[in-house]
């Protein structure tokens, strides 16, 4: 019994930090509650009978993905975002809430078909060694192309992070004066 | 064996549905970029909750694997969008969205 | 689970974080002596036998300061960065195996918190947590060396995951198992006919180095403590920081190094076992005693852990810094595909060990 309000108590957790994300103003709350919030979800999947699962969940989105977004609000000194003043209006967000919302209500009727009634007994899913030889056996093609995936986006990070050694064809990072004298 | 009654796999059920209308919200009216990246990463981890609930009802391995696709490509997703976001931050010196209109003309 | 049941389990994960909380006053001795020692002084020497109180003296004089908070800092962050850093470098030691088994009333206790079977993911998951404490710290304290230095911690931790993860993939393959446990009973018994102790390291002698280097970076030590380079950013992320607040990210700090090193104890250097010696036979010559055998192999756990935190400091005060382009570049052009070819190489080796 006390395991069922586990699952409760996680899943509020994670809604609640949800709604820090999108509610509070400064950038770095908001990573905090997406890191409060990824925990939730983790201890969910740890509550199903993943272990594996919640670990991976917290290794990557914990370890490196929410430090990423840390890194990069720390870095960019949000005090000094320029602040247009124009936030959305009632209208928009009214709207944008309740379309929100009926979508999320027609996912539901989608989703949530057939009988769920009576106890589920099932195994603890994510056991490793089956997990791998599914991976490695039937999903080894999409396998094959995620590499591949992460190849590009490697390389492309790494043109993003260097921008001025693309934009002139100089070598060794070496920066060619335009006929103006300036670069653009 | 872990036995819970269906319900509670409904409530989990309604936990994924409820963050993924809080990332789209979030999405669609937050004006900071990097808030908005963090909204899709919500909205990404609703749809995991949701393979892991199609995972527990059929007692197949299949919807654990596609979290893992999943995380990887979020991951992926996340370094890219920031580097972007970094970029543009050096070009305009802003992270609101409604100041980006260089494609405007 | 009855209350007996539980008081003793209870107590024994008291006692096994106890045990390594007390890694932070010996090592705050230890390096301090190290240090005179290398370097022809006689380090701290009065307060007690060979200074031995001075550690106590130190942990007296924390509780006793005055713990300010800067007018300028954001105060909530400031105040939960130590704490932050300080539960992952606690939670982290739940997947060390210490040692076997007790008896205690006709029950079985394991001398480890839990067993898991995710154990290493488990370790390296909450052990990239620790960034968290650095950077709010590092941020909170609005001051521009704070976060210099926090900024190169996390650049530098996420960095270094990668390798540490690889190398710590190759031991995973070559035992077969995430568990920690499982890993320390394979490493039972001798090699070539009683040449080697059946080891890790002689079976991943690259993973091992890999995995050392990687964690001297992880827990920001000496040549990898960019974050607190004292010449160029004052004391990095913790400048603002006083009694307390700085006492809990040192003690995180070493329950960091201690948890790397029960780590590389347990994956490479045999865990519990004595070299040559198997679990048998010691249980034979101690009569057969279950709760014996537990005690002398958490005193040899002990033992290789410590040594380990020895060679720490030994390597703190003998190498000079990196700078931070050359940190990164160990990283990402050296350790990186070395680490990959150590997975590619130990892959392929088991596949024909196991077609044999």
């Amino acid at each position: 019994m006390s395991k069922e309000w586990l699952i409760c108590g996680a899943g509020i957790m994670t809604l609640a930090s949800a709604l820090m994300v999108v509610l509070s103003s400064n950038a770095i709350y908001s990573a905090i509650g997406l890191l409060i919030s990824l925990f939730g979800l983790s201890a969910l999947y740890l509550l199903w009978g993943s272990a594996f699962l919640s670990v991976i969940q917290v290794l990557i989105y914990a370890g490196a993905i929410v430090v990423l977004f840390v890194f990069v609000v720390m870095l960019l000194d949000m005090s000094r975002v320029v602040q247009t003043g124009k936030g959305p209006g009632w209208f928009t967000t009214l709207l944008v809430t309740g379309t929100g919302w009926i979508f999320s209500l027609f996912l539901l009727r989608a989703l949530n078909r057939g009988n769920f009634a009576g106890a589920i007994e099932h195994k603890a899913l994510g056991s490793i060694s089956v997990l791998s030889k599914i991976l490695f056996r039937e999903y080894l093609w999409p396998f094959e192309v995620l590499s591949v995936f992460l190849l590009a986006v490697v390389i492309s990070a790494y043109c993003l992070a260097r921008p001025e050694s693309l934009d002139n064809s100089g070598s060794d990072g070496v920066s060619i004066k335009g006929p103006k004298g300036g670069r653009s | 064996m872990i036995s819970y009654e269906a319900s509670w796999l409904s409530w989990t059920h309604y936990t994924a549905i409820a963050l993924f209308g809080i990332g789209l919200v979030g999405f669609l009216l937050r004006r900071n970029a990097i808030v908005v990246l963090m909204c899709v990463e919500l909205m990404l981890n609703a749809v995991n909750l949701i393979f892991l609930e199609v995972a527990v009802r059929t007692q197949t391995h299949d919807g654990i694997l596609f979290i893992i696709f999943v995380v990887t490509v979020a991951a992926a997703e996340a370094a890219i969008g920031l580097a972007i976001l970094l970029n543009l931050y050096r070009k305009q010196g802003s992270l609101e969205l409604n100041l980006f209109r260089m494609l405007q003309g | 689970m009855s209350a007996v049941e539980f008081s003793i389990n209870t107590l024994k994960i008291f006692l096994l974080w106890f045990s390594i909380v007390n890694v932070v006053p010996v090592m705050l001795w230890v390096e301090r002596r190290a240090a005179g020692l290398i370097q022809d002084r006689p380090g701290p020497n009065r307060v007690g036998p060979f200074g031995l109180f001075q550690a106590i003296a130190d942990v007296i004089k924390f509780f006793w300061k005055m713990d300010p908070v800067p007018k300028h800092v954001n105060r909530f962050l400031f105040l939960i960065a130590p704490i932050l850093s300080l539960i992952p470098a606690s939670l982290t030691l739940a997947a060390l195996p210490f040692a076997d088994k007790m008896v205690i009333w006709g029950r079985e206790y394991q001398l480890q918190v839990s067993d898991l079977h995710v154990g290493i993911l488990y370790m390296l998951a909450i052990g990239s947590l620790g960034a968290y404490g650095i950077l709010f710290g590092g941020w909170a304290s609005n001051n521009k060396y704070s976060l210099l230095g926090a900024l190169r911690a996390s650049a530098q931790m996420i960095s270094y995951e990668i390798p540490l993860g690889l190398a710590a993939c190759g031991a995973v393959l070559f035992f077969g198992t995430f568990s920690l446990r499982g890993m320390v009973f394979m490493q039972d018994g001798t090699l070539f006919g009683g040449l080697l102790p059946k080891w890790g390291i002689f079976f991943q002698p690259l993973g091992f180095l890999i995995f050392f280097i990687t964690s001297l970076a992880e827990t920001n030590r000496v040549p990898f403590d960019l974050p607190e380079t004292e010449g160029e950013l004052v004391a990095g992320f913790h400048t603002e920081y006083g009694s307390m607040k700085f006492a809990m990210f040192m003690m995180a700090e070493y329950m960091n190094l201690a948890t790397m090193s029960g780590l590389m104890t347990a994956m490479y250097f045999g865990g519990w076992h004595i070299p040559y010696v198997s679990d048998a036979t010691l249980l034979s010559w101690l009569g057969g005693s279950v709760n014996l055998l537990a005690i002398v192999q958490l005193g040899v756990f002990f033992f290789k852990l410590y040594t380990f935190l020895l060679i720490y400091v030994w390597i703190r005060w003998t190498l000079p810094r990196f700078r931070f382009d050359q940190l990164m570049r160990v990283a990402w052009k050296n350790l990186i595909p070395l680490s990959m070819i150590n997975l590619i190489v130990t892959a392929i080796l088991l596949y024909f060990w196991e077609m044999r």
